[in-house]
């Protein structure tokens, strides 16, 4: 790490700096493999029957698949870790506070991506993933039902919009978000061609998980991992409390806070006061992310 | 007097947009967010008859002392199919743990509703049927 004489200003030169191109090969092959993946793939009639046509019967269809779920898993991890490093180095104070904005909502999209993708696997957690999104936006009040149906519709055309977010709105708004950020990145080949071989050889040698017929007896169901928690709250909390206004406002203090940090036109009074707040919204996130990850970590292992 | 002339010729444009949002938003929101209500058959056959919980496309037909009865396998907290168990002759959701007895009333967990009852007629040739909206 090197380090410059600005408070939190950190140039990152060891892990930091190499996660960050090691998912941008991640992006590409995810985008590769999904383009494979789009010619066989139907999001209408028997989805499941589809998906495991794909893994069983078509040639290769278990490497793409296998592929295109390990190379998306990874790039929005590593991009999750990405901003987390930023967050904790409070990098976020050298950025135009736009550009952050632009930046946390696009990793937001990544999870969305990764939420639909969950839902076209089309077996049982997918198909349960859908309704409890489904019901959750629906749930909002005045709004809800109009909101909930831009983005899934029941019966038979379930898995229709969720397709048509994951193959083409999605990929094409996250790249238009990140273009300028990403473009730093890519002198370093190396790096991206180690990324790619080394998920071209776990798709090869690492089996998919199976996937559950959407009518077989599960006695417990889990959604995508980053959801775990959520599905834990929603026990015991409502759905609109737990599924809408918990994230949203975890979410709009991380947006919020550069603003905050970078307030002029105030009065020595009213910046150090600002300087206080924001200094406890860091913790407050801070704290939230820590309890939210154990909760996750509870509910992958003894169950939501 | 410039600066009032001014503040309404931004609220002018603003409104106009306001105005011009709407009137394209609507049709937009209308046409994606309709949906046809159909309605669909499920029919139970005498050999599909015989258990306590006889599940079909999202339904459970009950058969009991007193008759057959039909519930949608809907859990009416978020909508995930509920399961039966047939050694301690309840409905338990998979996704959040509520639980429902065999009449379908609410035990515990997050639904604190019952499983909607849905209707049954009974064929000349011993079919059940129930009709489910989707």
């Amino acid at each position: 790490m090197l380090f410059t004489n600005k408070p939190g200003n950190r140039i990152s030169a060891g892990i930091s700096s190499y996660l960050p191109r090691l998912g941008l090969s991640a992006l590409f092959l995810c985008l590769l493999s999904g383009i494979v993946l789009i010619f066989y793939y139907r999001p209408m009639g028997n989805v499941f029957q589809n998906v495991e046509e794909i893994t069983t019967l078509v040639p290769y269809g278990w490497f793409f698949r296998q592929l295109h779920f390990a190379s998306g898993q990874l790039f929005v991890i590593l991009m999750l870790i990405h901003a987390v490093d930023h967050f904790h180095q409070k990098r976020y104070r050298l950025y135009p506070v736009g550009q952050w904005q632009r930046l946390i909502f696009s990793l937001c999209l990544c999870f969305y991506t990764l939420f639909t993708g969950f839902i076209l696997k089309g077996d049982k957690e997918g198909l349960f993933a859908a309704r409890i999104f489904m019901n959750i936006t629906g749930g909002i009040p005045l709004v809800g039902k109009r909101l909930s149906s831009l983005f899934i519709l029941p019966g038979e055309d379930l898995f229709f919009l969720p397709y048509l977010y994951h193959c083409f709105f999605l990929p094409i708004l996250i790249l238009y978000l990140i273009r300028t950020h990403i473009r730093k990145w890519f002198p370093k080949h190396g790096i991206l061609y180690t990324g790619a071989a080394g998920l071209c050889l776990y798709a090869l040698f690492v089996k998919p998980f199976m996937d559950i017929p959407p009518d077989a007896f599960a006695a417990s169901v889990k959604g995508p991992w980053f959801f775990l928690g959520i599905q834990t709250l929603l026990k015991t909390f409502p759905a609109t409390l737990a599924g809408i206004v918990l994230p949203t406002f975890f979410l709009g203090c991380v947006l919020v806070l550069p603003s905050l940090e970078k307030a002029g036109g105030k009065s020595g009074a009213e910046k150090a006061g600002l300087r206080i707040i924001s200094r406890y919204l860091h913790w407050l996130i801070v704290l939230v992310f820590f309890m939210y990850a154990l909760l996750t970590l509870k509910a992958a292992f003894w169950g939501p | 007097m410039f600066e009032r002339r001014q503040f309404i010729k931004k609220g002018a444009l603003w409104g106009g947009y306001a105005l011009g949002a709407v009137a394209l938003g609507f049709p937009v929101f209308s046409f994606v967010g309709f949906r046809k209500i159909s309605e669909k058959k499920i029919t139970f056959p005498p050999d599909a008859q015989h258990a306590v919980a006889n599940y079909k496309d999202g339904v459970f037909l009950m058969s009991s002392k007193d008759g057959f009865s039909a519930l949608s396998a809907k859990c009416p907290h978020l909508g995930c199919t509920v399961n039966f168990d047939a050694v301690s002759k309840k409905f338990k959701c998979p996704c959040h743990g509520s639980t429902f007895e065999t009449s379908g009333k609410w035990i515990s967990g997050p639904a604190r509703q019952n499983l909607q009852e849905l209707p049954v007629k009974k064929n000349p040739n011993g079919d059940i049927e129930t009709v489910i909206k989707i």
